[in-house]
């Protein structure tokens, strides 16, 4: 029996072939691009805390995708804040994407910025962020070959490395929050402001800056999971469920169509193993199993592929976050084997309803 | 439920069968009494649309009359659901098609070995497929595909794989059909030989006097019904000659 399963996938290669190359396609379309959406959020949230505020002040129904805030905040809001007791540092920055890499860039008070403990850790240059100066970290100088005192061309302007400092902060290039707020053409604006409180209970702070700023969005940094929590994602949820919702798909059709057809082609013998006194879950279990082992090759190939893509991902865009956890893969090559059973169901039903009598007489 | 004994391998009552499609029917067989003793050799002969090969797909359990019953080894198999008839098949019925029907993708060892595997473990005097291939002149053609083997090598395969399984009946439409007179004259003589040697009841529809002539029964049949004047062939001596 074993061999007559091996024997039906052997006799179409190319139908086996393209089987699996989809259920394949699946799996990376699930693990690459969910890897990258996760990869990329989860890295994101994670250098939001290396910055070292308590929480972050925005204005409401914004995210800490800042790409996509704009910058409404009044700057004047940092005077009212740091009036509120036990607030330490209230540190503004003006976040705006830079398109041609893709990358946000922080206007930033230096010396501000560096009262909270994720401050810059400068390892070349001088720690310095004058009008057209900027501050990169060493992921971004090493992607763009960059060293102090050379010139970077960012949002139409051209600026000055004047250091490079260690990765660790939510974005990699920095820039005077002056020159950025004319750049953008919003003079006192912000997107977002850092606050440090006091050493001490935070949760009381926390409740105090709700009072005073009714209208706004306060996100508690301190624990990763509260992080999670009161950062508001639009569509992340659902794009990650339509990527999973995609490539289980595609598995599914393709394993249903290609075992459809083979269920046609195989009429005969279908009625050959009933003559030979086959029950219907032998059938049915011999298109299950075929369809277990076409799945099983695309599922470790898909898989494969993914950690070469991912590796290959990561050389190439050093600043891109691709995200495979052995969770991750285990659940998309289950998944993928699922899907693609669930597929095989129907044919094999079909096949294990056949006419004896009629299927002996196909041609 | 009072039932009598039916001692015999086959036997039918009143079997009739038709076909419908869509408002058309066709009465393929008409009250066919038939019994077949343990051991016996029939051919069943008859011109063609007669009812032969519809006979014996209601013999071995690959469809059911429209009335009437048959009888199995003593089991009234128009009892059974589904399962138990495809159980009689696996367990008491060998198939031989005048197409042979072998899976052209398995070597002649596997398909062999498939009925073997289909018929399921526990079999205590199994042979083994190279064993009886081997029996079958076909001991260097067993890693050999259909394809590769000729018309009459085939259907010896074929034999094999309705023998492997020692089961009680063996049912062949025509194993003779598609061979030619050297091959089907082989063909014949490995069926009087399962018969003879291993007690098998075989009943083989031809349309070829000679292959007939091998049986120890012949049964004419005419439009859907038997004709009763069946005759009792001894196997005449000079046939031997030939083989
Ligand atoms: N599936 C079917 N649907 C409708 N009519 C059928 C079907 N199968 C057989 N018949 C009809 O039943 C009658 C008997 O057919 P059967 O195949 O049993 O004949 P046969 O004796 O085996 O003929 P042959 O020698 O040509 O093989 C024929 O008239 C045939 O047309
Ligand atoms: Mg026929």
């Amino acid at each position: 029996m074993e061999s007559l399963i091996t024997a039906n996938i052997r006799s179409r290669p190319t139908r086996t072939l393209i089987s699996v190359l989809a259920v394949a396609l699946g799996i990376i379309l699930m693990l690459i691009v969910g890897g990258i959406a996760t990869g990329t959020l989860n890295d994101y949230l994670q250098r939001t805390r290396m910055v070292g505020a308590d929480f972050i002040l925005q204005p409401s129904g914004s995210t800490v995708f800042y790409a996509f805030s704009g910058a409404s905040l009044p700057i004047k809001l940092v005077d009212k804040l740091l009036e509120v007791p036990g607030i330490r540092a209230a540190v503004p920055v003006l976040a705006k994407f830079n398109s041609s890499d893709f990358g946000l860039v922080f206007g930033v008070d230096l010396e501000k910025y560096n009262r909270l403990s994720g401050r810059l850790k400068v390892v070349e240059g001088k720690e310095s962020l004058q009008a057209d100066e900027v501050i990169v970290d060493e992921l971004f100088a090493k992607s763009h070959q960059l060293s102090p005192g050379m010139k970077l061309t960012l949002l139409n302007h051209t600026f000055t490395v004047s250091a490079i400092c260690r990765v660790g902060s939510v974005v990699r290039v920095f820039v005077s929050l002056g020159t950025l707020q004319e750049l953008n053409g919003t003079p006192d604006k912000v997107t977002a402001i850092f606050i440090q409180a006091d050493k001490g209970d935070l949760s009381l702070a926390y409740e105090r800056l709700r009072v005073a700023f009714p209208g706004f969005a306060i996100i508690r940094t301190s624990d990763a999971s509260l992080l999670l929590q009161d950062t508001s994602m639009p569509g992340f949820k659902e794009f990650l469920l339509t990527v999973i919702l995609v490539s289980t798909l595609l598995s599914f059709m393709v394993i249903l169509l290609a075992m459809y057809t083979t269920i046609f082609e195989r009429t005969r013998e279908i009625g050959i193993l009933k003559s030979l006194g086959a029950s219907r879950w032998f059938i049915v279990g011999m298109i299950l199993k075929e369809s277990v082992i076409i799945c099983g090759f695309g599922v470790l190939f898909g898989a494969g592929a993914s950690a070469v893509i991912r590796k290959a991902i990561i050389a190439a865009f050093p600043t891109m976050q691709v995200s495979m956890s052995a969770r991750d893969l285990l659940f998309a090559c289950a998944m993928g084997l699922g899907s693609g059973t669930l597929g095989a169901i129907y044919p094999a039903y079909k096949a294990a309803r056949q006419d004896p009598v009629t299927a002996l007489s196909y041609e | 439920m009072g039932e009598s004994v039916r001692p015999h391998v086959i036997e039918t009552v009143d079997l009739t069968m038709i076909y419908k499609s869509g408002k058309v029917e066709a009465c393929a067989l008409r009250g066919v009494n038939l019994v077949v003793k343990e051991g016996e050799f029939v051919a069943v002969m008859g011109p063609s649309g007669c009812g032969k090969s519809t006979l014996l797909h209601l013999l071995g359990g690959l469809m059911r009359p429209t009335r009437g019953r048959i009888f199995i080894d003593g089991t009234d198999i128009g009892r059974l659901g589904d399962a138990g008839l495809t159980e009689v098949r696996r367990k008491k019925i060998g198939y031989v098609f005048q197409r042979f029907n072998l899976f052209p993708t398995l070597t002649a060892k596997g398909n062999i070995e498939l009925a073997k595997k289909i018929h399921g473990n526990g079999h205590l005097n199994a042979r083994g497929a190279e064993e009886i291939l081997e029996m079958l002149g076909l001991k260097d053609k067993v890693a050999f595909r259909p394809p590769e083997l000729s018309g009459g090598e085939q259907q010896r395969v074929a034999i094999a794989r309705a023998v492997i399984n020692q089961p009680r009946i063996i049912l062949a439409d025509e194993p003779t059909g598609s061979l030619d007179s050297r091959n089907a004259r082989m063909v014949l003589r490995m069926m009087r030989e399962l018969n003879e040697k291993l007690n098998q009841t075989i009943v083989m529809i031809t349309h070829d006097h000679e292959a007939a002539a091998m049986a120890s029964r012949i049964i004419e049949m005419r439009d859907g019904q038997i004709l009763h004047r069946a005759q009792h062939f001894a196997y005449e001596p000079e046939f031997e000659g030939l083989f």
